[in-house]
């Protein structure tokens, strides 16, 4: 074997080797993109997460609430001492209730809205099926009612809403403080019940459409004790800062 | 001569498959596969290029490369003026595979043909 034929001869082998490094490498590209566009096979799995999540999820709620409580234990115990710390731990206790990190109770409503179980009929074929389902925007609807009534602490399905709390649709869903939920609603507000009923049952107000469609949908009850939980969720703030006068100290 | 090369072949795709593992964007893919495709296509050019005796080291190298880079840059820049320019590539490539197959098939017909005759 001439060294000319020897030269071409691992020329050859060393382009066909290339050649399949490149056909191997883009193979495994695109399986692993298929697998990837396809997660069905890791369905199970997922699901399984997805219970876990959830679970710890409650855990830590209640730990969350615990905790809170604890807090709460705590304050009041530094508060016996002196008459500086009496009045620092009023003006806390204030402050937390305005933030609605306090469990209150006080008399109030019970509203009650759930999707209506009438079906568009055949008279009224215009009204579509959105309307017989309750939507982030009822919900919005009735916490501005609410508050503008007067209502001093609000929850709907025991998710307390504080100035930070998002009402949203996510498909058949309603996010309230990130936690999802679905019809029925269950509305609870502190308040003058007298006030808040009337509110609530305005001619063309927030509950009129609902009631034009399916008087079903809504039930408004009158409460001598209605119990509110706290709220739950985070309360770090990433973004905002407080800004300080002057003589006043950062926390 | 030929051996060798699907040796080669061979060797390549268990290396990448195997032991290689270069994570790379997804958008890549498509250029790599084209790249893949126009290395094959040089290969075989070479095949038939060593059957007829007009085997070059050097241009089958070059060739190598700059149709591997060519196809590949083809197909960013059609993606990047909207235009799919990578068929443009694969039509080419693919029908020179073809043409490049079908003259070795004929090679090896022909030599069977021959050794029959003698035979």
């Amino acid at each position: 074997m001439s060294e000319n034929k020897l030269k071409q001869m691992t020329v050859f082998f060393a382009i066909w080797l290339v050649v399949g490094l490149l056909l191997g490498m883009a193979f495994k590209e695109q399986t692993r993109i298929r697998t990837a566009e396809l997660p069905s096979a890791r369905l199970p799995d997922l699901a399984r997460a997805y219970v876990q999540e959830k679970r710890s999820n409650a855990a830590l709620e209640e730990e969350i609430r615990q905790l809170r409580q604890r807090i709460n234990e705590l304050e009041n115990a530094f508060a016996s001492g002196t008459k500086q710390a009496q009045v620092l731990n009023q003006s806390l206790q204030e402050a937390k209730m305005i933030a609605g990190l306090l469990e209150v109770e006080g008399p109030g409503i019970e509203l009650t809205l759930q999707d209506s179980k009438k079906r568009p009929s055949g008279e009224s074929p215009e009204l579509l099926p959105e309307l017989y389902t309750i939507h982030d925007y009822d919900l919005l609807r009735v916490v501005n009612e609410l508050r503008q009534a007067g209502a001093e602490a609000i929850s709907i399905n025991g998710q307390r809403i504080v100035s930070t709390t998002g009402i949203r649709c996510t498909g058949p869903v309603v996010f309230v403080n990130d936690v999802k939920m679905a019809s029925p609603f269950v509305v609870l507000a502190i308040g003058d019940p007298k006030t808040l009923v009337g509110a609530l049952e305005m001619p063309g107000g927030a509950l009129a459409d609902l009631k034009s469609v399916d008087p079903k949908m809504v039930q408004i009850r009158r409460l001598d004790t209605v119990r509110i939980p706290a709220y739950s969720g985070s309360t770090q703030f990433r973004y905002a800062r407080p800004i300080m006068t002057e003589g006043e100290q950062t926390p | 001569m030929i051996a060798v090369g699907f040796v080669g072949l061979l060797l390549g795709v268990v290396i990448a498959s195997l032991l290689l593992d270069i994570p790379l964007p997804e958008e890549w893919a498509a250029y790599l596969s084209l790249a893949a495709l126009a290395g094959l296509d040089t290969a075989f050019g070479g095949w038939r290029a060593a059957l007829e005796g007009r085997f070059h080291a050097d241009v089958f190298v070059s060739g190598f490369i700059v149709n591997a880079l060519l196809a590949a840059m083809l197909a960013y820049l059609g993606d990047r003026i909207g235009v799919d320019l990578f068929l443009a590539a694969v039509v080419t490539l693919g029908g020179r595979m073809f043409l490049n197959l079908s003259l070795i098939r004929r090679y090896y017909l022909n030599q069977l043909a021959l050794r029959r005759q003698r035979g």
